[in-house]
């Protein structure tokens, strides 16, 4: 009787103490940081299709997350930050009601800390929703340039930066890879056969930059968009920002407190031992 | 018998005392100073927007931004002025001369730009506690305002905290481009090294702008 109360009293002691122990290690930090959301944006960049409502659905649920209304030709929205997961978007002719069939959709994995443009591109005959990766890397004190080429009245360009040639040849609808660029104000032009669009553009090293050629009302249109920006220079390793003036008063290890339950434990242990043991002979002695 | 009996109760209360001491420092050395923390207001609400949003329908173009000058923290008492820090010798980040200061790393975005801002303070100095002691403390959903040099204040959200050792520094993570308004607060933590002086971690509190 006395045994089996002495363990039981033995084994609540030890899982207060594992749980005691165990809470403040599992919440110290358990926030995450960037982990668990992505980003997206979305773009219309079809000349000759009318404007659009564009909606973001989080995959099987049928209320929107994001509604764009009224979205035209050339329009790039900011990015939104969304938790990691499947998504769809869909277009509608703009003013359309939200439940009416759309005119496109397409679905998008959005991974944590990863962008993504999901894009209407092409013709009006031939509209598709593009996901594009967004990098959100640079190479060590560059920059970073890519071409969205939707001038449907000039089906190919050619792109310079100061003079020099980025992107030899990108064709109606399509998307060139990244290109590296030395920090700097630059001059960048797209060119076509008769017509050039030009943009002074300030490249930062560690931003990442979309020039979005476009037909303009006359000629052609060069948009350029900042997409993200870091630190240039990445500072090498973390920071040397302490010198222990308050290491000793923190919250420090919690081993010694541990070391300190556990010798009670073992002396408690050992006093409920001799407790039983001593029960035990008495029952003995008065011969029950 | 009961001669015996009683000395052997005494070891187990005696032995239940130390485990009751013990569990009670433990507790005390790890639940000291959040004791008052406040509810901070619509923690569920970031970052997924509950409802449809309706943004403009327009480009994003990059609005110019001035220069920090100021950041106040108010849950953790943290209101100090910003420097400007660049890199030191060697590549490693400058830090702050004084220990209650905060400064801004100006080879990253300025706060409130696109781009993730680092903003760097001391946890301690030799003797005592520095500007950013109180770090650690910050959660999810906890603001923090930077003052910019042309009056204009910038307000943030803290999304997480994370420690990472100096070994393991994830460069990238920290200091790699982002394509929204954020900002890092870093400081030192985890163990401290006598031998060498150091900290062997580094806290890093990521927020993101409100808009």
């Amino acid at each position: 009787m006395k045994f089996r109360s002495i363990t039981r009293r033995i084994s609540i002691l030890l899982a207060a103490t594992a749980l005691l122990l165990g809470i403040p290690v599992a919440t110290a930090f358990a926030s995450s940081a960037t982990s668990g959301t992505g980003w997206i944006r979305l773009a219309h960049l079809s000349p000759n299709t009318p404007a659009v409502d564009v909606y973001l659905y989080s995959f099987g649920n049928s209320n929107a997350q994001i509604v764009l209304h009224h979205v035209a030709y050339g329009t790039v929205s900011p990015y939104e930050a969304v938790q990691a997961g499947d998504y769809s978007v869909a277009m509608r002719g703009a003013g359309a009601s939200a439940t009416s069939q759309p005119v496109l959709s397409t679905s998008v994995t959005v991974k944590a800390g990863k962008a993504y443009t999901v894009a209407g591109m092409g013709p009006k005959s031939g509209l598709r929703l593009q996901v594009l990766d967004d990098d959100l890397t640079t190479p060590t004190g560059k920059g970073e340039v890519r071409v969205i080429q939707a001038s449907l009245k000039q089906q190919t360009v050619k792109v310079t930066c100061g003079g020099q040639t980025i992107v030899p040849k990108v064709t109606f609808g399509n998307t060139s890879s990244y290109t590296a660029i030395p920090p700097g104000t630059w001059t960048m032009a797209a060119i076509a056969s008769n017509t050039t669009a030009k943009d002074v553009v300030p490249v930062a090293a560690g931003t990442v930059h979309t020039l979005v050629v476009l037909d303009g009302s006359n000629g052609l249109e060069l948009q350029s968009l900042e997409d993200a920006a870091g630190a240039g220079q990445p500072p090498v390793g973390g920071a040397g920002t302490g010198f222990g003036g308050t290491a000793g008063h923190g919250p420090g290890s919690p081993l010694p407190w541990a070391a300190l339950i556990g010798a009670g434990l073992l002396v408690a242990v050992g006093g409920g031992l001799r407790l039983r043991r001593n029960g035990l002979r008495r029952q003995m002695n008065t011969g029950v | 018998m009961k001669l015996n009996r009683r000395p052997a109760a005494i070891v187990f209360a005696a032995g239940l005392a130390v485990v009751i001491g013990g569990t009670a420092g433990l507790l005390l050395t790890r639940h000291s100073t959040p004791a008052m923390r406040p509810v901070a207001a619509g923690v569920g609400a970031l970052p997924a927007p509950t409802g449809p949003i309706v943004a403009p329908p327009q480009s994003a173009q990059p609005k110019p931004v001035a220069s920090p000058v100021g950041l106040t923290i108010p849950l953790i008492g943290v209101s100090t002025n910003l420097i400007t820090l660049g890199l030191a010798q060697g590549g490693a980040i400058q830090v702050p001369g004084s220990t209650t200061v905060a400064g801004w790393y100006n080879g990253s975005p300025r706060p409130g730009a696109i781009g993730s801002a680092i903003i760097i303070g001391h946890i301690d100095s030799v003797s005592g506690p520095g500007v950013f002691y109180r770090l650690t403390e910050l959660h999810r959903g906890d603001d923090v305002y930077v003052k910019r040099a042309d009056g204009t204040t910038a307000e943030f959200r803290v999304t997480g905290t994370q420690e990472y050792l100096k070994d393991h520094f994830p460069t990238q993570t920290v200091y790699g481009p982002v394509p929204d308004a954020e900002l890092r607060l870093i400081t030192c933590g985890g163990a401290f090294d006598a031998a060498t002086g150091h900290y062997l971690s580094n806290i890093v509190v990521y927020a993101t702008e409100v808009k």
